[in-house]
């Protein structure tokens, strides 16, 4: 092992232990919960860039998938019980399957622009069934009342529950994007006719990635009906869509924790920035030009880049 | 520039914003004070109400304050802008409470909002003080002890539109109705209710249509057509804001309210619509809302309006009026326990609330329903008709039919029923 590749690794391990430690630091209750925010939305945002940055994708749906897998959890909770949050996000993530292979199917007959515009119009169908089914969703009021059971009923325990389930999904995550199946959807994202002619099927490998994506964009969705205790339609609106993308771009959609990064800074920008002001989302644009413009390689692109540079 | 120079900058930055947040963090109210955390939209299509409530809320402290705030204690309001987004504002509703320690959650204009605030309030038993959301659900069937809401609900204001219907049948004998309100739950409230209050107050008439264009329609023709073409003696509405406005503009070519009664009891009566269609506005529209500036033609209501218009420079909206009622509940709250801090006596104190605002008239106290933490309050009904008093504004509402407060609430069948759900 390189001493870079180790350094790397003691590097995750720190960071691991120090998501483990936190509820032991001397901080408030609402850390404990912005943080976990944090990581689901990092995950949200890892799973989302599993079709963009991985394999060249881009998305603009991801929010049906979230939004479904809170509905999910939201509606079993409220219907049968507080017994059924954990089986509930099985049952999110094993419905999506079949969810995501049906418009997979669709959506992945196109490329580019084509694509994306698909997935944001299935997305808005999805949406507007939430929005509309009052009888069933609650319309655009939402629901509310959605608690896990009693041992998971505190900040920190539900904290623990969301870390142990997110870093499984992120080392699960990885695994994949390293193995050889990724190596493919990465020479597809450069160029899928040459992948073609190398008699690998394309669609195949688009559609599993596609399905892998939907997965865990799902279980991200039950896990933050959890810490809202409430979901509403605009989990699956376009507008959920555009913030995940945001997350990928500002973290660096090249860097296997890019997005997880840009996810955090979103979220910190707009709950540090959002009490002072309300022009926060001037603030996130500002920083996205910036990125966009002088660092493409989004933060954690730019910091491994200054890392190479350093020789560190 | 270089690049390094923009990655000291961007380094810098975030240095900034997280020292920022550990200095936040201690912010608790170490001084004797009550610390009230307000939700409001501040931008977008509802951030006239946001920006009125919050004017209207500075107004009501700074009152109260100067005369030397409330037991002993002085008032001070943390204000976030809620952008309409519930798991947003869930957030700052936890953040409110864990750290900066506020003895009140306060506000919010959406009532999707409202409903997703609710439940933090109930999970960390802290009283949350509703001011300007509609939704009769937060009452009634999503009732909570630490939640209570001091401005009117759809359910007040359908229960009023019924009688005044009611009334209009007896003088004009109208026959056929048609509703058109927004697609989403707000809109269908209000159907649902005023059906309920008709058949409650015996109401006979027949439903010639029923349209749901969506929230935010930039075309209403093709419901304005159809409208014309059902012939409706009367047409409920039940927009807001810039729905109202662009419904109304649009129906004026087609003649549409020569041809029928337009009625639009819950919000159509917002100052906003009179100031953005000055002399545009139809007279003869029969229209409500939770608060009039030139009703009731009180002491009170008139120091409210100008005092607001001399702050802001504007006539306030609605929402102003339910933010003010807001700030007063919980003064009155705090004076008769001694403390902000002892919740379960505040809770027994608000249900208690007897208080005269700016909407009450003459002989008449808002008073709070104990069984559903819903205040209870007269509405008045009005008639556009010209009134160059309050400009930009060159119409105003008058004629005015006001119906009794205990009339317009919810029975306890109808609370027991939908509480069963």
């Amino acid at each position: 092992m390189s001493l870079k590749r180790l350094n790397n690794r003691i590097f995750l391990a720190g960071i691991v232990v120090l998501l483990f430690l936190l509820p032991f630091m001397k901080v408030s209750e609402y850390v404990v919960i912005l943080m976990n925010e944090i990581i689901v939305w990092g995950l949200f945002a890892l799973a989302f860039n599993l079709l963009f940055g991985v394999s060249g994708m881009l998305s603009f749906g991801q929010a049906l998938f979230y939004g479904f897998g809170a509905y999910v959890t939201g509606l079993m909770v409220i219907h049968f019980g507080a017994f059924w949050f954990i089986p509930s996000i099985l049952i999110g993530m094993t419905a999506v399957i079949a969810i995501s292979i049906l418009l997979g199917l669709i959506t992945i007959r196109l490329s580019g622009v084509y694509f994306t515009m698909l997935t944001l119009a299935f997305a808005q169908l999805g949406w507007e069934i939430v929005f509309k089914w009052y009888s069933f969703t609650g319309g655009d009021d939402g629901i509310q009342g959605i608690y896990p059971p009693d041992f998971l009923g505190t900040p920190k325990a539900y904290y623990y529950f969301s870390l142990i389930l997110v870093l499984l999904s992120v080392w699960i995550i990885r695994k994949f994007v390293n193995s050889p199946y990724g190596l493919t959807l990465r020479c597809l994202r450069q160029n899928p006719i040459r992948v073609s002619f190398l008699g690998r099927k394309v669609k195949n490998y688009q559609l599993g990635v596609y399905v892998v994506s939907a997965i865990f964009s799902s279980l991200a969705g039950s896990l933050m009906a959890g810490i809202n205790g409430s979901i509403h339609p605009g989990m699956l609106n376009w507008t959920t869509s555009g913030e995940v993308i945001l997350m990928s771009v500002l973290g660096g959609i090249g860097q296997f924790f890019g997005p997880f990064l840009g996810g955090g800074v979103i979220v910190l920008i707009e709950d540090i920035i959002g009490a002072y002001t309300e022009y926060w989302s001037f603030i996130i644009g500002i920083i996205m030009l910036l990125i966009v413009l002088l660092f493409p390689k989004g933060v954690l692109g730019e910091f491994s880049k200054l890392r190479r540079r350093l020789k560190i | 520039m270089s690049k390094k120079f923009f990655l000291v900058f961007v380094t810098v930055f975030l240095a900034v914003c997280f020292i920022a947040v550990a200095g936040s963090q201690s912010y608790a109210g170490a001084k004797k004070e009550v610390l009230i955390g307000a939700l409001y939209p501040m931008t977008g299509r509802a951030g006239l109400y946001g920006k009125d409530s919050v004017a209207a809320v500075e107004m009501a402290v700074n009152e109260i304050n100067s005369k030397g705030g409330v037991a002993g204690y002085k008032l001070n309001v943390l204000f976030t802008d809620s952008k309409v987004k519930p798991a947003y504002a869930v957030r700052i509703a936890k953040r409110y409470i864990l750290e900066d320690k506020v003895n009140f959650l306060f506000g919010v204009v959406s009532s999707g909002v409202g409903l997703a605030v609710t439940q933090v309030s109930k999970k960390y038993k802290k009283i949350f003080i509703g001011t300007d959301h509609a939704s009769t659900r937060l009452t009634v069937d999503n009732f909570q002890p630490y939640y209570f809401r001091v401005s009117n609900n759809t359910f007040q204001s359908m229960a009023a539109g019924a009688l005044y219907l009611k009334d209009l049948q007896k003088e004009k004998g109208w026959k056929t109705i048609a509703f058109i309100g927004p697609d989403y739950a707000y809109g269908h409230s209000q159907w649902d209710e005023l059906q309920y209050n008709l058949k409650r107050y015996g109401v006979k008439y027949k439903v010639v249509g029923v349209y749901w264009p969506k929230i935010y329609t930039p075309d209403y023709t093709s419901y304005i057509t159809s409208i014309m073409k059902d012939k409706p003696d009367v047409l409920v509405a039940g927009f807001w804001g810039g729905d109202t406005v662009a419904f109304i503009k649009q129906a004026i070519p087609y003649g549409l309210f020569k041809k029928m009664i337009y009625f639009h009891p819950d919000a159509g009566g917002n100052y906003e619509l009179m100031s953005a269609m000055g002399d545009e506005l139809p007279l003869g529209l029969i229209l409500s809302a939770r608060h009039h500036d030139n009703w009731p033609d009180t002491k009170l209501n008139k120091e409210f309006v100008n005092k607001f218009h001399k702050l802001t420079g504007r006539y306030p909206s609605y929402a102003a009026e339910g933010a003010y009622a807001g700030i007063y509940a919980i003064a009155y709250a705090v004076k008769k326990v001694g403390n902000p801090n002892d919740t379960a006596k505040l809770i027994k104190a608000l249900e208690g609330l007897k208080i005269k605002l700016p909407e009450d008239p003459e002989g008449f106290t808002s008073y709070m329903r104990p069984e559903t933490h819903q205040i209870v309050q007269v509405q008045a009904i009005g008639v556009t008709v010209p009134n160059k008093n309050y400009p930009p504004a060159t119409r105003m509402l008058g004629k005015w039919k006001v119906y009794k407060a205990e009339d317009l609430i919810p029975p306890m069948d109808y609370i027991k029923s939908h509480r069963k759900k």
